[in-house]
């Protein structure tokens, strides 16, 4: 502290002529001692004060870690839905996802290529080709309409959770093999090992036919896939749609992390313009805007919290100034002027926001921390929902940077105001009146 | 004679008291003078603390004219009125004198630093002015570990440090016992008779007025009665 | 009592500007409660409406097995003038229906959909009664057209006018292979509904299939309240048949209804636990200024049940005060929002939850209550503490200070 005075001592502007300007050299010189002033006022009462930064950490602790849960959980159900069947990100011919017929079709060697080129230093994990269409699937007399998506088996049993959650038989391996989902295997009446034959339209207005064996049914909560999607060898369905061998309706990556993936379908996009490139959002939409539409709640409670906290801190401030008046009533008395009072109330929030500030990210920081190992449980009925949504039945918190930087701006922003208003009250606070103030 | 350090020229002063105007002053000429050691007494309602206030520049006037070490207080505004209380005036109130969290010698310290004196100086200082008043054992003590008397001391003490032209001291003894306040006083009147230093006091404790050599009665907002010492 | 209602009143009045900042916390947190209620209400009843919209009903009768196996042959026969005896007043109306699967072939692209043959006047039960509509609308039980979504019209590449082929199961367990005209196109604000469901009379879709049967009766109330009764009346009209309620058809909706009751809870206890560091705060400073006269009070006898009473009954009017004020906020807000709030900018993520792009609030008076009367025992566990601090105090200990 000495140092410091010292420090100003020299910095400080020769004294003026005028009283005025020469308080104003004084001023500087005056700093550390307003801030030690501050710091041992706010513990005269410490039940108070520590109630005070109770109000603060919980709202710093609230946004950090509700937003850590949401990071950690909206993380895990992007991947998961991505790791479902649309992958992180696919290259498609441009006009697929306006029209999606099998003849927009694309030539996959120039994708594969720039798409080896990324895979090492990019952390992308798995490429494979696709081919896709809707065909009628009859057995017998029944039939029922699907998706029929042809896959490179060998590389997508690696990561499909279609693949995953194959619940009966098993996942399709070779060209004369299927797999479809219970709600379709149902409704068809198959079980694992019988035949049955798809029809569809194929490029040019031709007929599609195939005829395969089911290997096995998944089931994966998501009611759209169970009952209406199939997968076949990815030759078998270029066969059958007659589609040129070196040809596929999309490239599907998957990196080693969703963050990973969106540099690189960046890349991707800029490599090759002249097909279309869509990252995790553009395949899942309704992912991305369950996440924002989560957040705002997350926010608007948070805003709601932090002005009730405001009011305590206000509350709390007019205490201070009530209880000191007195003895602001001598200081003034003595030559202190008010501006200097105020600053040192402005201090004092200081202290109580920081404290706050650092005590709930702290508490924050160790549960999400804590948390890491096991996530806590879903309930039971929220279990099944988060299914459909492909959210594990666990969450593991995710410690939220931006959350805890913008939580705590906001309240230590937030604190100062609340001050400010008790404070203007110093302003016009008279020595006289306040040292007569009895009580 | 030299110039006086305090001039009041018909001073009046009228608060509302809801809606019925109660006079506190009404024209009060007086002059203390390098080395008085005046009392201001006079029964509650009488105008004396209101009297010290206007001289210490605390409060202001609504007619007349107060002249504190030769400036006139009306012309000043109130920052300005602030520098000249914290480097010509030096207070002692009757309670709440010294700021609880910091200690005796912080606060003796406390005026300085709002003067802007430098570190080693301003705590030498502060050291000796607590040294002068038998306080050296007690410097680092907050103020709720003092005794009523020594914490006045302390006030004294903290008024005394900038040397200041006139030392004005608000029922200095109201909450100290016989014993302490018999202390308080010798301690006041040395200062006034060993440094010169110019005291005035607002007290109706009959055992001030003893120990003062002037002694200004109000009564109603005037002066009754101005006892002056024979001066040499 | 009155004595204790007195000195407390007394006291908030004495530290007003203090009280007011109270207050202003107290009401902020109940209307910032009472107003999310009444959107999460509003979330609840939309989950619910399209749950029952969606061609669900309150309740819904099907033949047993029809869940597992959706076919014309997992049906049941209504008679010729079926009107069954419900209490009046509580049924909206209901509806039966052939709802089967099918393929759908346009010139260019082939899709499957659910087939549902309506009896159109009786649909103003389920989303078809209002749902924006280019084209016509289909006449009657007897329309031999069908009604199309937007979505599915893009993908079939078609329009209204044209023909559609659609080949479904008969009740010989022998396809079926028919063309129907579009009549209409309907909008659904883009939900999964459009790729879905295809709309056609309910006789010439009997014809079609062979049968004079339906595979569904659903059945809409005024207000899900009084169902049961409604239910017992299904039960003993359709003996042998399923009666579900829309809680077990769309156990997902159900869960997320449910789910929506904790989050009012949620709600509750956050913003309340950040209140109470504000509240037990001032009530402790209050007390604590209060030292020397409650010693006083003490010394003159005053019990310490009273003293006790005397910081509860202070809380308890504080939180009233509060409460009060919040609740109308949060009524203000409530009628500032009842046009609905437009969260089109997350339409995405909402349609796929199930709502539309528009939350209307509801208001509940009994969540009204419900906030009042849970922030009242919370005024009284926050004053417990200060209330003990208060009967700590030592009267001869309080007067010397």
């Amino acid at each position: 502290m000495l140092m410091t005075d010292r420090a100003f001592n020299q910095s400080a502007p020769a004294p003026s002529a005028t009283p005025v300007l020469g308080a104003a050299g004084r001023d500087l010189r005056f700093g550390w001692l307003l801030f030690a002033l501050a710091w041992r006022n706010l513990w005269r009462n410490r039940r108070r004060t520590w109630l005070t930064i109770g109000g603060i950490a919980f709202a710093v602790w609230f946004l950090i870690f509700a937003r850590s849960m949401q990071t950690g959980t909206f993380d895990i159900m992007i991947d998961n839905g991505a790791r479902l069947l649309p992958g992180h990100l696919q290259i498609q011919h441009p006009n697929y996802a306006e029209d999606s017929t099998v003849a927009n079709s694309f030539h996959t060697a120039e994708a594969a290529e720039t798409l080896a080129d990324l895979s090492v230093a990019q952390g992308l994990l798995h490429v494979s080709a696709r081919a896709q269409g809707f065909a009628l699937v009859s057995v017998g007399e029944r039939s029922f309409g699907a998706q029929v998506i042809g896959v490179e088996p060998e590389i997508e049993v690696q990561w499909s959770g279609l693949a995953a959650m194959t619940r009966t038989g098993r996942y399709l391996a070779a060209p004369g093999e299927a797999v479809m989902g219970v709600v379709l295997a149902r409704n068809l009446g198959l079980s694992v090992g019988d035949e049955f034959v798809l029809l569809g339209t194929a490029s040019e207005g031709g007929i599609a036919a195939l005829s395969s064996r089911l290997v096995g049914v998944f089931n994966t909560g998501n009611h759209a896939l169970n009952r209406a999607v199939l997968q076949v060898h990815l030759d078998d369905f270029r066969d059958a749609w007659a589609m040129h061998p070196a040809e596929a309706h999309a490239m599907v990556g998957v990196a080693n992390s969703v963050t990973g993936s969106e540099h690189i379908a960046a890349q991707l996009s800029a490599a090759l313009p002249e097909l279309a490139v869509l990252n995790w959002q553009d395949l899942m939409p309704e992912a991305q805007q369950t996440r924002d539409m989560k957040a705002v709640s997350t926010e608007l409670l948070f805003y709601v919290i932090a002005i009730i906290v405001g009011f305590s801190v206000v509350t709390t401030f007019m205490m201070m100034v009530f209880e000191r008046t007195q003895e602001m009533g001598v200081m003034i008395a003595i030559g202190m002027r008010p501006g200097f009072i105020r600053l040192q109330l402005q201090i004092e929030a200081m202290y109580v926001a920081v404290v706050g500030v650092l005590s709930g990210g702290t508490i924050a920081a160790l549960l999400s921390l804590a948390l890491r190992g096991n996530g806590i449980p879903v309930p039971g009925d929220m279990a099944e929902i988060y299914a459909q949504y492909n959210i594990p039945g666990r969450i593991v918190p995710e410690f939220d940077t931006n959350a805890a930087w913008s939580a705590s701006l906001l309240m230590l922003i937030g604190v100062q105001v609340a001050a400010f208003i008790p404070a203007l009250r110093i302003g016009r606070l008279s020595p006289v009146e306040a040292i007569r103030n009895e009580s | 004679m030299s110039e006086p350090v305090v001039e009041c020229i018909q001073v009046r002063k009228t608060y509302q008291q809801e809606a019925v105007p109660v006079y506190a002053l009404r024209g009060v000429d007086i002059q203390i003078h390098q080395g008085d050691f005046a009392s201001l007494s006079g029964p509650s309602g009488s105008g004396k603390s209101t009297l010290l206030n206007m001289i210490g520049g605390l409060d202001r006037p609504d007619e007349g004219e107060v002249i504190v070490a030769g400036t006139q207080l009306s012309g000043l505004s109130e920052s300005e009125l602030a520098h000249l209380r914290l480097h010509k005036i030096g207070f002692v109130f009757q309670a709440y004198n010294l700021i609880p969290v910091l200690s005796a010698l912080e606060n003796v310290e406390f005026i300085l630093q709002l003067q802007g004196v430098g570190g080693i100086q301003r705590r030498q200082r502060a050291q000796q002015a607590l040294e002068s008043l038998g306080l050296a054992d007690m410097a680092g003590r907050r103020p709720g570990e003092l005794s009523g008397g020594q914490q006045q001391r302390v006030a004294i003490a903290r008024a005394i440090v900038t040397n200041p032209a006139l030392l004005l001291a608000d029922e200095p003894t109201a909450n100290l016992d016989s014993g302490t306040t018999e202390e308080l006083l010798t301690l006041l009147k040395h200062l006034n008779q060993q440094q010169g230093m110019t005291i005035v006091t607002a007290t109706h404790d009959p055992m001030v007025m003893q120990f003062t050599s002037r002694r200004v009665k109000l009564l109603d907002g005037a002066i009754a009665h101005d006892e002056q010492p024979v001066t040499a | 009592m009155k004595l204790v209602l007195q000195l407390s009143l007394r006291n908030i009045l004495r530290n007003r500007r203090r009280n007011i900042m109270l207050f202003a916390a107290i009401a902020v947190a109940v209307a910032g409660v009472s107003s999310m209620n009444t959107l999460i209400r509003g979330f609840q009843m939309d989950m619910m409406d399209s749950a029952v919209a969606n061609l669900t009903g309150h309740y819904k009768v099907h033949a047993p097995g029809y869940r597992d196996d959706p076919s014309i042959q997992r049906s049941f026969q209504l008679t010729q003038d079926f009107t069954p005896d419900f209490p009046a007043a509580d049924v909206l109306g209901w509806a039966p229906r052939v709802r089967i699967p099918a393929v759908i072939m346009s010139e260019r692209e082939t899709r499957g959909v659910q087939l549902v043959g309506v009896d159109p006047q009786a649909e103003a039960i389920s989303f078809l009664g209002d749902v924006p509509l280019q084209g016509e609308p289909l006449r009657d039980v007897d329309d031999g057209r069908v009604l199309i979504g937007k979505e599915l019209a893009r993908q079939l590449e078609t329009r209204i006018g044209r023909r559609l082929v659609i080949i479904t199961q008969g009740a010989d367990g022998l396809n079926r292979e028919r063309g129907f005209r579009i009549a209409g196109i309907y909008d659904a604000e883009g939900t999964g509904l459009e790729k879905v469901f295809v709309f056609s009379g309910l006789r010439p879709l009997q014809d079609l299939l062979d049968s004079d049967a339906v595979t569904e009766v659903s059945v809409r109330l005024v207000d899900e309240a009084p169902g049961l009764q409604v239910r017992n009346v299904l039960t003993e009209l359709f003996i042998d048949l399923d009666v579900k309620d829309w809680q077990e058809l769309e156990p997902q909706a159900a869960a997320m209804y449910l789910f929506a009751d904790g989050a009012i809870y949620i709600w509750f206890i956050l913003m309340m636990s950040a209140l109470t560091f504000g509240l037990v705060n001032t009530l402790v400073a209050s007390v604590m200024e209060r030292v020397k006269e409650l010693g006083m009070l003490r010394a003159l006898g005053m019990g310490k049940l009273l003293v006790v009473s005397q910081v509860v009954v202070e809380s308890s009017i504080i939180m009233a005060i509060g409460v009060m004020v919040g609740l109308v906020g949060g009524y203000l807000i409530f009628l500032l929002i009842s046009d609905g709030l437009d969260l089109s900018a997350f339409a995405e993520g909402v349609e796929m939850a199930g709502m539309s792009s528009v939350l209307i609030p509801v208001l509940q008076w009994s969540d009204f209550f419900l906030v009042a009367y849970l922030s009242l025992i919370l005024g009284v566990l926050a004053s417990l503490y200060p209330a003990w601090r208060a009967v700590k105090v030592d009267p001869l200990e309080a007067m010397r200070r």
